[in-house]
């Protein structure tokens, strides 16, 4: 058991996360590139994801505000969005992108709609929760050896 | 953000080879892989992030890499004579889609492996993308058990 008591709460931040299914194994493999060279190799990844992603949130909003919905364009930009979600392990996030693009693929403009709050509402709570972890973790200090896998 | 990614390229291909300024080699790759020979790859994908992040996976395990931004400035690169060991390749790209590109690339017979590595996940993609041409279909993200195998191939470890 970690000793340390940053450390300590780090390793609860981090098995919450991923019990409470923000995030899957991806994000272990981002971990796994992460050492004494690139400390913040994890947390640098994140705060690109976000920076990118602002843009394609933006971009679905807008189409959203436009009827009659151009399924296609939304389909489009929630495969981006879905992929580079899934790229950083945000497993609920990605759960709520292969959702809306079902309901662009079956032109389903409401079902949409629902399904974007409520991705936003993931995102948003993912970011939050990330931010904390990687505040602790800063805190906390590099570790002594790499990371491995869990 | 420091360095630690991919400067990445926006427009047509770039030399974005090797590692200089971009994630440090590591002595040692994880999941128990060490290559032996000089493997480079070409990652094709739209998204700025996935593509830097691509990049610096495959870099982390050792791969010098070149990445373009769409299907076209893909097939202009191949066509170019460049030489690849490992293309990542996108099948919603601009310009070009990801499996029109494959098809011509592997028309003008380059022969090395090709992942498809999507957001896609439904059969009828899968199935469009393996018969334009590439070897493997991966839904993203691409992880260490599909990517580990391929490299141990490439690498003549297998």
């Amino acid at each position: 058991m970690e000793r340390n008591p940053l450390r300590r709460q780090l390793q609860i931040m981090r098995k919450s996360l991923f019990d409470q299914g923000y995030l899957d194994e991806q994000f272990v493999q981002l971990e796994e590139l992460q050492d004494e060279s690139n400390p913040n190799f994890v947390e640098e990844v994140v705060t690109l994801y976000y920076r990118d992603s602002a843009r394609l949130i933006l971009n679905i909003e807008q189409a959203l505000e436009r009827k009659p919905y151009n399924f296609h364009k939304l389909d489009a930009y929630m495969h981006q969005f879905k992929g580079s979600s899934s790229s950083i392990g945000a497993k609920k996030v990605k759960a709520e992108s292969t959702l809306f693009r079902e309901y662009c693929k079956s032109g389903n403009g409401e079902g949409c709609m629902r399904c974007f709050q409520q991705l936003k509402k993931e995102y948003t709570t993912l970011r939050k929760k990330l931010e904390a972890y990687f505040q602790v973790a800063r805190q906390a200090g590099p570790m002594e050896t790499a990371c491995r896998p869990k | 953000m420091a360095s630690a990614l991919p400067s990445g390229d926006m427009g047509a291909a770039e030399a974005n080879s090797g590692n200089g300024g971009q994630m440090q080699k590591k002595p040692f790759t994880f999941n128990e892989i060490v290559l032996r020979n000089r493997l480079t790859a070409l990652v094709v994908d739209g998204d700025n992030f996935c593509r830097l992040l691509e990049q610096g996976i495959l870099q982390a395990y050792g791969l010098e890499t070149q990445s373009v931004n769409n299907g076209d400035a893909a097939v202009e690169l191949i066509a170019s004579g460049a030489k690849f060991d490992l293309i990542l390749i996108d099948m919603l790209l601009p310009i070009l889609d990801g499996v029109e590109a494959t098809r011509r690339i592997r028309a003008m017979g380059m022969r090395c492996k090709m992942l498809g590595v999507t957001a896609c996940s439904g059969e009828r993609e899968r199935q469009a993308f393996l018969a334009a041409g590439v070897d493997v279909f991966v839904e993203k993200p691409l992880g260490p058990e599909i990517l580990i195998p391929v490299l141990r191939e490439l690498d003549g470890q297998v």
